[in-house]
């Protein structure tokens, strides 16, 4: 079978042929081609990891901002219940202080009243009693020009007098 | 219309076997199947080009005859003639010759086969390989060079993917860090089985050759994987050959197991040789009997040879595209086999015995330690 019987020329060539191959693949393709893949195959792993690593960091970094945002709202909702607060008591001590001021200012003003009305009455009684002591004059000066009233008169107080005791 | 196109084919193929069978009537010529299957997968002084049986391109014919070197056109003997060069006859030996079909110088009346290394149809095929596989590398490699970082696109792409495809899927995973080493010997093997494959299942010229269903060219490959396994074989390999760790009777006074091993090494090269050039050889030749069914059956009955070659033509296609497949596959499986040979060759001592040392090592340690 000349099929199962290599040809000598046809072995000599192909060690030739492989040899040239060989060479010229390995001297001028290969470390190239195998460098560039290599190099590739480790920018595109670089690269995912690099990616991977941002979504990460920027994960985080929304994390962080949720939670400036919840804190940042907290504190709002405090200040604004603390002024809510605030604003009550400040009104309420407005009003409590409002309506001891009120009070003094009236006490005050009912003590003056009051004096002011004390001194009246005071005033008013002097007065009536000085007019009450001139009418006593000018009657009793006009009843008292004779003896025997003055007398009777006497008699009446002396009397008046013994009924008290 | 593509349906109209597909019927007037099937057609005209039921009819040309009747018209040729009418027309060649007179040209009584035997077939013989088994001669034109052999010429077709055998190797030639000449390369057919396609409609023409008479003429054929004319390659170089290099000998070294009993007289010296001699080298001229295969044309002056390719049609049977006696060609005299500088003083010495040759030919090509006839059918009935032992040399059939091969140069011979005529000494004394006398055939004689010189030393033969001309340039055949499959030396040419091996060289017009050799420039495709080089200027296709070339090409991807400057490409690489001027743009570094970038995936080339389209053709280029596809080649690429082959690389990275034996690189990292074979080369790397199987021999880890000894892969950029070997990779250039593999990476040469893979590509130059693929476009020898590929261009054999082209039908005309620069393809056509029956290169890896030759077994010379097969053994050469094997031939030389098996150097490469052996020259950068470590010690490790050679022990295992020569002093393996099995009982001593089995190797001792009667070396059975080294004997097993050494002969082993020669069967992973043998199985090499044989599967590739089996498998492609295989396929050639399917599709040639496919083929030549129809001649036998037109021989027969025009109309059974019309129904062949519709039969025959399908079937062909369908060999084909299952060898672009194989030719694919045998080239991966010869890379992968070589591989795994070569690895095999660089493996180190047993992990066991270095885990043992380790923790040796690691007790040892402890027990300074616990002096100290």
């Amino acid at each position: 079978m000349e099929l199962f019987t290599p040809d000598f020329g046809l072995i000599f060539w192909m060690f030739v042929a492989f040899g040239v191959l060989f060479l010229v693949l390995w001297r001028f393709a290969w470390p190239m081609i195998l460098k560039s893949v290599d190099e590739r195959a480790d920018l595109i792993d670089k690269g995912v990891q690099y990616a991977q690593n941002a979504k990460e960091q920027l994960e985080n970094a929304n994390r962080e901002a949720q939670g400036y945002i919840e804190q940042a709202r907290h504190k709002e909702a405090d200040i604004l219940r603390e002024a809510d607060k605030m604003r009550t008591q400040i009104i309420e001590e407005a009003r409590v202080a409002a309506q001891a001021e009120a009070q003094k200012v009236m006490d005050a003003a009912k003590v003056q009243i009051a004096q002011q009305q004390k001194q009246a009455e005071a005033q008013f009684r002097n007065q009536v009693s000085d007019f009450a002591l001139q009418i006593a004059d000018k009657v009793v000066r006009g009843q008292m020009a004779d003896a025997g009233r003055q007398q009777a008169l006497v008699d009446s107080l002396l009397t008046e007098i013994e009924h008290k005791n | 219309m593509k349906k109209l196109i597909i019927f007037l084919t099937v057609v005209a193929a039921l009819l040309i076997p009747v018209t040729a069978s009418a027309e060649g009537e007179h040209s009584e010529g035997g077939l013989d199947p088994k001669e034109i299957i052999f010429e077709h997968l055998g190797d030639a002084y000449g390369w057919e080009v396609p409609f023409d049986h008479h003429h054929r391109i004319p390659l170089p014919v290099i000998v070294w005859a009993h007289d010296g070197f001699h080298c001229f056109s295969s044309s002056h003997i390719t049609g049977g003639e006696t060609y005299v060069d500088a003083g010495t006859e040759f030919k090509l030996a006839g059918i009935d010759s032992p040399y059939k079909g091969k140069v011979v110088e005529i000494v004394d009346g006398k055939e004689h086969r010189p030393l033969d290394i001309s340039i055949t149809k499959n030396v040419c095929a091996v060289w017009i390989t050799v420039i495709l596989v080089i200027g296709l590398m070339l090409w991807l490699a400057s490409f690489l060079r001027k743009h570094p970082y970038k995936a080339p696109r389209k053709g280029l792409g596809g080649l690429e993917v082959c690389v990275t495809f034996i690189y990292d899927g074979v080369i790397k995973s199987i021999l880890g860090p000894d892969a950029r080493r070997f990779a250039p010997y593999l990476m040469t093997v893979f590509f130059f089985i693929l476009f020898m494959n590929l261009l054999g299942l082209a039908v005309v010229f620069p393809g056509g050759a029956n290169l890896t269903g030759n077994i010379a060219v097969t053994l050469v490959l094997s031939i030389i994987t098996f150097l490469v396994t052996n020259i950068f074989a470590n010690r490790h390999y050679w022990k295992e050959i020569f002093w393996p760790d099995v009982p001593l009777w089995l190797k001792f006074p009667l070396p059975i197991m080294p004997a097993i091993e050494v002969f082993g090494m020669f069967t992973k090269p043998a199985a090499l040789t044989v599967r590739l050039f089996a498998n492609m050889m295989g396929g050639h030749m399917i599709v040639l009997v496919l083929t030549l069914l129809i001649f036998i059956f037109s021989a027969v009955n025009p109309v059974a040879g019309g129904f062949t070659t519709v039969v025959s033509v399908g079937f062909s296609i369908f060999m084909l595209l299952i060898d672009v497949l194989v030719s694919f596959i045998q080239a991966y499986v010869f890379t992968m086999l070589s591989t795994i040979f070569i690895s095999l060759a660089q493996e180190k001592p047993h992990e066991a015995h270095k885990k043992g040392e380790s923790e040796a090592h690691v007790i040892g340690e402890e027990i300074k330690d616990a002096l100290v």
